[in-house]
């Protein structure tokens, strides 16, 4: 039969317990933290929605795993394990490891990029476009046109417009393209999935041209359950074959493994080009790590080689979408203007909806933030114009597309009673939602603001 | 304080086995394939293919079950985790710089320094050059210049204190270029290339009053800092009863910041950082630790290993550790000396090096004599060590030849608490083995060579 309970397909083996704090108290540490729920202590924190990134739960399998690792330096079996898993997954003869995903696209993007170079993007993510920009060359974002239309439910607003990405290609030369990035789920659009049909576009266009196809492949599993859902060909493919067939379309895949790979660090670096991949070692080394390891220990390995595995189980998936479905149509029903449909990893809501008094230079998402955390303890980020804003040459703010606030959810943490609370601190927020206020920032560093900046108050 | 009787001739572990893990025994045919699949290059060996690994001290060490215990109570919050405020606080408590920054490893924490403090035409002198060091100095621009005592480059002088700095080079360094193209010494303690070699307190201490008239920060690799100062209590006058943690302290008061990978002494298997007592350059690392390695409250490690690091950074300070630890080293060189096998002097605090050139004085250094005697090692049990001598020290970016390094050298590292007195024997038995037979190994030839940091993944062919 037909339950309509989300089943978890687990059991807990081991809990953390969780601090509980008073709003007065919460006030106080909102403060010292200037604003900014990035530096918050964690223990601060009721329920932490910062990011789904590094934050999964393992399974006594991943921790049995860690237990059996070879922590040897150079050739350990641990790294065969990483290796073999990757490579199943990925069908590419090149794999480097690196301690996380922003390392592996340091390295590809480093290596591609450079002074007058456009790398083209369904949406580019904050540590990607800081590794793009720092190398001097250019990040530019194609979704597709849907993903601006919040009310549409068009199901893969996460796909990159492949017939403006053609022209811009023939616009800049394709000689001057470093490399097009597909990621999956587009974190930044709203966690929205890519169609097959679309990644096999970009695929063509990339390779007509001669230009490195890199799939960000750091929630495919995710994916996968959305192209299994909504494209009809596939109907009858298991999420991972989904998966490697998308794999197969590419030049290039980067993993943050914190992501779909339920570790708590881990990236890799895969390539089907071997001079590529020669340079691409050689940064590895100099900063990560020999290439048997790549800055991870033998047990992160394992317990990625793991993961890897898991992520695809079909009832784990299906549990997985259902519970931040089962979040987002809650908050729906309250009339929060909830970005839908509702993605793999994160409920993303249009803060300068929900706040329309606080203008966009006020950062009505950091707005949103602030009172999630004083009214719940609820930790969330803001993915607008504090994460990707930028200054003109007079110094005034160039917003972001969208003012958007995430709640990620980590995998298999918290339960559906701890949604519900997050459902009820909700309504509060939108019973009060007129006195909130907007903020200023008072200290901001070059690169990636967002993670250190301070703010403050406006009355 | 030191509680083992001092008259106590055994190095005997303060701990017992709580965990185990098994090693493979390999046949002859086995490990020649092998070494052969491996290009002559023990880096390129798997672990299954190796019966005891003293490649490296570096993220082997066995942990303890309270490092174990600490990393069940890895608080994985991507932000302000509790575990780096464990971590700051065991930085601040035992080596007490003022500002910690989490890193990868070891050399996410150089490349984030060299990066800020380093610009082109810039001079670093260091106490001997390592690899990875010397490399991240010379991508930001810098020329690594070597200011170390003539005698560390002379492996059989029996100096005490080989890590020492020779002033006058200094001086004259600052002289020929001035103390601005300067912006910081690099001092090693425990210096790696030289044989695991000490610097004493007294040389630091005049270190710091030339600096300090010149304005040159000091900045201390202290991967090994705790077998430096175990040393110094050995060795240097006024220190014997003086603790293992009151000399680190001294040691890191002395200089103004520091880069650490935690896989040597802190006893973790992975994760680094890098401390500085400076605000500004603090501020600055900060921001730039978010671009390589990940938020300055994790630095891209999970907080688990920051869990664990903290909890072994107050294991390495204590004084029946470092005594056990060193005695174990110890013991294998004192056998190696007795077989008069030649190795460098004195015998230093991470392993044992073997003297290439005196090993094989049929071999020329253009034959790689130290990589031909890992490979024979290796060959004859399955023991793995790792060349430190002409492939290590790589090439002149500028002429394009080899540097020419007076020490060639194989080195058998220790890893922490790992390997029993039994597999020393082992250890010293096969070493014993090659040298008897030493006529009869041939140079290698280079068959492949990568760019940066060749050692790591260079071929070779026997002669």
């Amino acid at each position: 039969m037909q339950f309509k309970t989300i089943f978890e397909p687990f059991r807990i083996k081991s809990v953390e317990p969780i601090p509980l704090s008073t709003k007065p108290e919460r006030e106080e540490y909102l403060r010292q933290a200037h604003f900014n729920p990035f530096l918050l202590k964690s223990d601060q924190v009721l329920i932490d929605f910062l990011t789904d990134s590094g934050t999964s739960a393992m399974s006594s399998h991943q921790w049995a795993a860690m237990m059996q690792a070879d922590e040897s330096y150079a050739g350990a079996r641990s790294w065969t394990n990483f290796e073999n898993a990757v490579r199943d997954l990925t069908s590419m003869p090149h794999i480097l490891p690196t301690h996380q995903g922003r390392a592996a696209e340091r390295i590809l993007y480093g290596h591609l990029g450079g002074d007058e170079k456009y790398f083209f993007s369904n949406t580019h993510f904050d540590t990607t476009r800081a590794n793009i920009e720092f190398s001097g060359a250019k990040a530019i974002d194609l979704p597709v046109q849907e993903a601006k239309n919040f009310s549409s439910d068009y199901p893969f607003k996460g796909n990159i417009d492949v017939e403006k990405l053609s022209k811009w290609i023939n616009d800049v030369g394709a000689e001057n393209v470093a490399a097009v990035i597909l990621t999956v789920t587009n974190n930044s659009g709203g966690g929205q999935p890519v169609s097959m049909a679309n990644a096999i576009a970009t695929s063509k266009l990339c390779k007509s041209h001669n230009i490195v196809f890199v799939l960000d492949a750091c929630r495919i599993a995710e994916n996968s359950f959305f192209v299994q859902k909504n494209e009809v060909e596939y109907k009858n493919h298991s999420y991972f074959s989904i998966a490697q067939e998308m794999c197969t379309l590419a030049d290039a895949c980067i993993m943050s493994a914190k992501k779909d790979a339920l570790v708590n660090m881990g990236g890799f670096l895969a390539l089907r080009n071997k001079a590529l991949a020669d340079a691409c070692t050689q940064l590895l080394i100099i900063t990560e790590g020999y290439t048997t390891y790549g800055g991870l220990s033998g047990r992160d390995m394992e317990a990625v080689a793991v993961g890897l595995k898991e992520v695809f189980d079909a009832d784990y998936l299906k549990y997985r979408i259902q519970s931040t479905t089962y979040l987002g149509n809650a908050l729906k029903k309250l009339g929060v203007p909830v970005l839908f449909p509702i993605g793999g990893h994160a409920v993303y809501i249009e803060s300068d909806k929900l706040y329309p008094h606080i203008p966009i230079n006020e950062y009505p998402g950091q707005a949103l933030v602030c009172s999630l955390y004083r009214a719940g303890g609820i930790r969330s980020v803001e993915v607008g114009s504090v994460m990707f804003g930028k200054y003109d040459e007079r110094g005034v703010l160039i917003p972001a597309e969208m003012e958007l606030v995430r709640l990620a959810i980590p995998r298999r943490v918290y339960t559906q009673s701890h949604i519900d609370y997050v459902v009820e601190v909700f309504e509060q927020i939108v019973s009060t939602r007129k006195e909130a206020k907007g903020f200023r920032i008072t200290h901001e560093p070059k690169f990636l603001r967002h993670f250190t900046a301070h703010f403050e108050e406006l009355s | 304080m030191n509680k083992m009787e001092t008259k106590q001739r055994s190095w005997a572990e303060p701990y017992k086995i709580k965990m185990v893990e098994l090693v493979h025994m390999t046949s002859f045919a086995e490990r020649k394939k092998a070494l052969i699949d491996a290009g002559y290059n023990t880096f390129l060996l798997r672990s299954k293919q190796v019966y005891i690994d003293l490649l490296t001290d570096s993220g082997t060490s066995a942990m303890s079950d309270r490092q174990w215990a600490g990393m069940m109570l890895g608080d994985e919050s991507y932000a302000g985790s509790e575990n780096f405020y464990h971590l700051e606080k065991a930085v601040r408590t035992y080596y007490g710089y003022k500002y910690v920054i989490p890193a990868h490893q070891g050399r996410g924490a150089e490349n984030i320094l060299s990066q800020i403090l380093i610009k082109p035409g810039d001079i670093i002198p260091g106490n001997m050059y390592f690899t990875t060091t010397r490399l991240h100095q010379e991508l930001a621009g810098g020329k690594f210049v070597d200011i170390v005592i003539d005698e560390a480059h002379d492996s059989f002088n029996e100096h005490p204190f080989k890590g020492n700095v020779d002033l006058k080079k200094l001086e004259k360094l600052i002289h020929e270029h001035g103390s601005k193209k300067i912006p910081y010494v690099c001092i090693a303690t425990s210096v790696n290339m030289a044989g695991g070699q000490p610097i004493s307190l007294k040389n630091l201490k005049e270190l710091r009053e030339l600096t300090k008239k010149h304005k040159i920060r000091i900045i201390h690799d202290m991967t090994r800092v705790a077998e430096n100062a175990y040393f110094i209590k050995q060795r240097e006058k006024g220190y014997k009863s003086k603790s293992v943690r009151e000399i680190i302290l001294e040691i890191c008061s002395l200089t103004d910041g520091a880069t650490m990978s935690a896989k040597k002494d802190a006893l973790v298997n992975i994760g680094g950082f890098l401390a500085v007592n400076e605000k500004k350059i603090y501020e600055e690392a900060s921001n730039l630790v978010v671009v390589y390695e990940g938020l300055h409250t994790y630095g891209g490690l999970a907080g688990r290993d920051m869990e664990a690091m903290a909890i072994g950074i107050t294991e390495s300070v204590d004084d029946d550790h470092v005594r056990a630890r060193v005695g174990q080293v110890e013991y294998l060189g004192k056998l190696l000396r007795t077989m008069k096998v030649p190795i460098v002097l004195p015998i230093g605090g991470h392993g044992i090096f073997l003297e290439a050139k005196k090993f094989l004085p049929h071999l020329k250094q253009t034959q790689f004599p130290a990589q031909a005697l890992a490979a024979a090692i290796y060959l004859d049990s399955g023991v793995r060590s790792m060349e430190r001598g002409i492939v290590s020290a790589g090439r002149n970016a500028e002429t394009g030849d080899h540097y020419y390094p007076a020490l060639e050298l194989v080195r058998l590292t220790v890893p922490r608490r790992v390997y029993t007195q039994a597999h020393m024997d082992v250890v010293a038995e096969s070493v014993y083995e090659v040298f008897k037979n030493r006529k009869k190994i041939t140079g290698l030839k280079m068959i492949y060579e990568p760019k940066y940091l060749r050692f790591f993944q260079a071929k070779f062919k026997p002669l």
